[in-house]
């Protein structure tokens, strides 16, 4: 029985490992490369740099205007999640508390576009942005993602005021509190948890989504970190050096927001996909 | 208190933030996309007709339409299977024992967290230099391959990166319906005589049958899609050997022929299979759900 049972560890931990290491090898492949000369890297691929050099570093974070793309990153994400958070619990509380057949029309159709591909829209949307002349514009993009992004979220929210208890909209109805206030005092403190998975699948999202801007945003000024680094691997062919620390410095910024809030993400991600 | 008396028009004004977005960049464009599959503008004139079902009628001919549906439908087929059996082993082998759990967990999530641009790149490297370099100076001959070039290996090659991707996120939602099944019900199963084998197939699959059903859906959603990986990999070439949907609807409105109308025109046909692909599902697990 002990001997089945070692056996038995062996093999698993032995799939695991062998799993990890392929899961692993690209992004290593890639941090080990990037400090090369490109001399060395025609040499050996695998072999390790001879020094740790931030030469390709310096080169590209300059070329794809790092910080730039970073800054554009963060308003996107930042004003595109802040959006779709403050206007899908508005409406997600209303939504459940309020029981007439307008209600739970707005609610279907709140939710029957989630079927609708991105690419079915996306010609139609492209014209739209030109129209209402937000192409190019971050601000404008965020308000897109807002409305690419409600279905979902009042989805989620309307899901969880069913478990908050009307006593507590009663006592500050009578305490005087107007729907408003009763809203940002009582409510949205309440509704944290969920708003905390939103949060983490919207900032994700658009963090790393590629085809909007890609089709949205010409001006470079505009760039965000995909799209620099789209660029720059346009540019650089086969300059590997370059590219690979451009793509090390492009993922940076998400593997350190893995490390810092790794258990909420996971905890964010199944409880969306679950709950969705 | 006008809540009380008009509960629509709070109603109303409480969704209106969300209405007005919802309407301008999702409702009205799919509305719209309606309109313009059936008229020829393109991206030179300022005015477009009305063409009637001329573009259907054109996509109904288009070769290169039908073969990125082709290589959508097979990319798909490979990814709702593939990306599920190693999720759901991986999750499985995590759950079983008791070490290094966290560990784990953290490795196979970190590649859904990066970009599948970024990611694709990083394995474009891996396929066009590193594993050259193993088949020359370790013999590992069966490397030796054109991986990005030649479609039959490039759609390998697209497969293993998309898989790359997603796993680590549906690993997470079996996980989660793991930890569900009440550890009684396997050590009574193991009492009676069932092996590991009986019990994962008898027990574990039923119980954790809902989040198969998420799991499925969502690689099959994914899998109509596809766009970042393709893009970044072969940017759907050598030639048009493999390009899915969203790419030849890309191609069509955004590279060289800038043909809205009939690009739109595309996008309406996917639509509706994406459509038809959703509904015989939620039959399908309708009923089957029915019947337990």
């Amino acid at each position: 029985m002990k001997r089945k049972r070692l056996i038995g560890d062996i093999l698993v931990y032995g799939f695991l490992t062998a799993a990890a290491l392929v899961t692993l090898f690209p992004l290593l492949m890639a941090l080990m490369n990037s400090f090369k000369t490109n001399g060395e890297l025609l040499t050996s691929v695998i072999a390790l740099p001879t020094a740790v050099r931030f030469d390709n570093y310096v080169r590209t974070f300059e070329k794809m205007h790092y910080l730039r793309s970073l800054g554009n990153t963060v308003i996107l994400s930042g004003v595109g999640v802040g959006l779709i958070i403050l206007f899908s619990a508005l409406a997600g509380w209303k939504l459940c508390r309020t029981k007439t057949r307008l209600s739970g029309f707005l609610l279907k159709l709140f939710i029957f576009s989630m079927l609708i591909p991105f690419s079915s829209i996306m010609i139609p949307l492209y014209r739209v942005t030109l129209l209402l002349k937000l192409k190019n514009s971050l601000l404008g993009l965020a308000f897109v993602y807002a409305g690419l992004g409600v279905s979902m979220a009042i989805f989620l929210y309307n899901g969880f005021v069913k478990s908050i208890p009307l006593e507590l909209e009663e006592a500050a109805a009578i305490d005087g509190c107007g729907p408003l206030q009763t809203f940002f005092v009582v409510i949205l403190p309440l509704l944290k948890p969920i708003t905390a998975t939103i949060c983490i699948t919207n900032v994700l999202w658009i963090w790393n989504d590629f085809l909007l801007p890609l089709v949205v945003v010409s001006d470079s000024r505009k760039y965000t970190l995909l799209l620099s680094t789209n660029t720059l691997f346009g540019q650089y062919s086969s300059d590997w050096t370059a590219i690979l620390s451009a793509l090390i410095l492009a993922a940076l910024p998400v593997i350190v927001f893995y490390a810092l809030f790794q258990k909420q993400i996971l905890k964010g991600i199944s409880e969306g996909a679950v709950k969705g | 208190m006008g809540s009380r008396r008009h509960p629509n028009r709070s109603l109303l004004l409480f969704c209106l933030p969300a209405l007005v977005v919802y309407a301008l960049f999702k409702l009205f464009p799919a509305g719209a996309g309606l309109v313009y599959a059936l008229t020829d503008w393109n991206g030179l004139n300022r005015d477009y007709d009305f063409v009637g079902l001329r573009n259907f009628a054109e996509i109904f001919h288009d070769r290169y339409y039908w073969d990125s549906v082709l290589f959508t439908c097979k990319y798909t087929a490979v990814m709702v299977v593939v990306s599920n059996v190693l999720a759901l082993g991986l999750a499985v082998a995590i759950e079983s024992r008791r070490r290094a759990k966290g560990f784990f967990r953290t490795v196979f999530y970190m590649p859904n967290m990066i970009s599948m641009v970024i990611g694709g790149y990083m394995w474009m490297f891996i396929f066009t230099k590193v594993l050259y370099y193993l088949a020359d100076n370790y013999g590992m001959k069966f490397l030796d391959r054109s991986w990005i070039g030649d479609p039959r290996y490039s759609f390998i090659a697209i497969c293993v990166v998309a898989a790359w991707g997603a796993v680590g996120y549906l690993m997470i939602i079996y996980m989660a319906a793991l930890q569900g099944v009440p550890r009684e019900l396997k050590e009574a199963a193991a009492i009676d005589g069932a092996g590991g084998w009986i019990s994962f197939w008898k027990i574990v699959l039923p119980m954790i049958r809902h989040a198969v059903t998420i799991c499925v859906f969502w690689a099959l959603n994914a899998g109509f899609q596809v766009f970042d990986v393709i893009y970044a990999l072969t940017g759907g070439g050598p030639g048009r050997a493999t390009q899915s949907v969203a790419i030849n609807i890309y191609e069509e409105a955004f590279r060289g022929n800038i043909r809205y109308g009939y690009a739109t025109a595309k996008s309406t046909v996917l639509f509706i299979i994406v459509l038809v692909i959703t509904m015989l599902q939620l039959y399908l697990t309708g009923r089957k759900e029915q019947e337990l």
